[in-house]
């Protein structure tokens, strides 16, 4: 059984299905996880100067220091378990707990929705960490002559601290989007047709794991290296200081 | 006419450490007031308490008719009054020398762009460096940064202008510049300001009142050339000496 390179052709419109569910996982789940990370990265920060004020009075003490803890309870439960206990918990758990704490009989999360909310919550935790330091790195002498303007809370935010802490946020942001991408292919487990899934079931049927499994790592790599230039592109333009 | 600025038995801490003890004092408009004292006797902490960058811990600190600690709600109103100048010029690294200078009138005075843009060219051209509109920062001296950074703060028009050791970053050729803008500001606009500074020539040029400063305390206070001649403390004996001898 030598190297045939027919197998490859074959296959490819199969893996090409696969690689397109890879692709949307991917893409909907970095999008969610950036608006997740970027909500829990600034709520780890509630309350801080690196917000501008520090809070006066004990209601927005007290209001702060509930943010902080949700965000960081979050981080931290989503850091301290493996990807894949977070799939089969959504998958498989979550629909038990739903049952069992309402009188919802069929309660159902499909596969490919199971698949896209882990990678959400998941890159949402490692991107509210990549956030929570791009914002300390912005020197605090920037916030404070933004704030001596008398420019709100909301402003510093978005004109100053955001734009500055952007910039630094993309080559992190670039690696975690490669991992979460790569990270689709665990999804095997709960049955997503995802590319890993695909080059495994077309593995099963002819046994050919060299052609393959080569092509299946040619097609990640090529979508990885899509995300890497895209955001290395990205980077270029805005690297202006 | 009340004073503009003024501090009732101010205190500041910072955690244990107390850095003010019961400051008294008040700037009238159009007076420029010029600080000087040791590294670490609370200069910047006393300027930085009047835009509310710190916040005092007791005692009341009127600018401008808003009272705080009451007026609380109001420490942007009293930002818009009092513009602020650091040793570090802090420019937003991200912006050109115009959008630096036009950032306040259309974020915090709510300026349309283009008004704002004129206002930030003449400042600019008043700084000196109406050929720098599009730089960057990191495109120019340290002294034009400052300069910049002086517009910036009076592109947003307030009443008074804080400079903490506005030149104390920079090379000594680009000193003098900083402080003929500053000169100019203070003569030709009449602006009230208060500036901590190490620069007694311009102290004494254009300072209406000298205060000195140790350990927390304002030690002396009075007509700069009066104040630097006849010192009455030990304390601004030798400290005299040695900003003479640097
Ligand atoms: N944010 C801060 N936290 C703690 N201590 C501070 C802070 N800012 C200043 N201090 C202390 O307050 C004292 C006065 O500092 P500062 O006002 O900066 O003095 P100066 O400007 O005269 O050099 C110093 O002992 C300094 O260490
Ligand atoms: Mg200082």
């Amino acid at each position: 059984m030598g190297f045939e390179f027919s197998v490859i052709t074959d296959s490819i419109p199969a893996l090409l299905e696969g690689a397109k569910l890879t692709w949307i996982i991917t893409l909907l789940g970095i999008v969610g996880g950036m608006i997740f990370g970027i909500l829990a990265g600034l709520g780890r920060l509630a309350g801080s100067e690196y917000l501008g004020e520090a809070p006066h009075n004990t209601l927005s003490k007290t209001v702060s220091t509930i943010i902080r803890y949700l965000s960081g309870g979050y981080v931290e439960t989503i850091r301290g378990t493996p990807i894949i206990v977070q799939a089969m918990f959504i998958y498989f758990a979550f629909p038990m707990l739903v049952k069992s704490l309402t009188d919802i009989e069929r309660f159902r999360i499909e596969a490919l929705t199971a698949a896209v909310i882990t990678i959400i919550i998941n890159a949402g935790a490692y991107i509210a960490e990549i956030v929570r330091g791009s914002v300390m790195s912005v020197n605090k002498g920037l916030l404070e002559a933004g704030l001596s303007l008398g420019i709100s809370r909301f402003q510093l935010i978005a004109h100053i601290i955001g734009p500055i802490a952007f910039r630094r946020m993309i080559p992190p942001l670039g690696n975690q989007f490669i991992i979460s991408l790569k990270d689709t292919s665990l999804f095997i487990v709960i049955g997503v047709g995802e590319l890993t899934r695909q080059g495994q079931e077309i593995m099963a049927s002819n046994f050919r794991a060299l052609e393959i499994w080569l092509t299946v790592a040619i097609m990640y790599l090529i979508m990885t290296s899509a995300l890497a230039v895209s955001l290395r592109t990205l980077e270029r333009k805005m690297k202006i200081f | 006419m009340p004073p503009i600025i003024e501090m009732r038995d101010v205190c500041k801490s910072f955690g244990q450490t107390q850095v003010l003890h019961n400051i008294n004092f008040s700037i009238d408009e159009g007076e420029v007031v010029v600080i000087i004292g040791p590294s670490g006797s609370g200069k910047s902490t006393l300027i930085r308490c009047i835009n509310c960058l710190e916040m005092i811990s007791s005692g009341t600190l009127i600018v401008d008719n808003i009272r705080i600690p009451e007026h609380r709600r109001k420490i942007r109103d009293i930002r818009l009054e009092v513009g602020m100048v650091f040793q570090q010029f802090n420019l937003f690294p991200h912006l050109t020398a115009l959008g630096n200078v036009a950032f306040g009138p259309q974020k915090s005075r709510g300026m349309d762009k283009s008004k704002a843009n004129e206002i930030a060219s003449d400042l600019l051209a008043k700084v000196g460096l109406a050929d720098f509109h599009n730089k960057l920062p990191g495109q120019l001296s340290g002294g034009q940064q400052q300069r910049v950074a002086i517009a910036r703060a009076l592109a947003v028009n307030p009443k008074v202008m804080l400079f903490d050791e506005p030149t104390s970053a920079l090379d000594p050729e680009m000193i003098g510049e900083v402080l003929d803008v500053m000169k100019s500001i203070a003569q030709q606009s009449g602006m009230t300001m208060a500036v901590v500074t190490h620069e007694m020539g311009f102290a004494s040029q254009v300072g209406d009142r000298l205060i000195f400063m140790d350990e927390g305390r304002i030690v002396e206070e009075g007509k700069p050339g009066e104040v630097m001649k006849n010192p009455k403390s030990t304390r601004l004996t030798e400290f005299l000496g040695h900003v003479k001898h640097h």
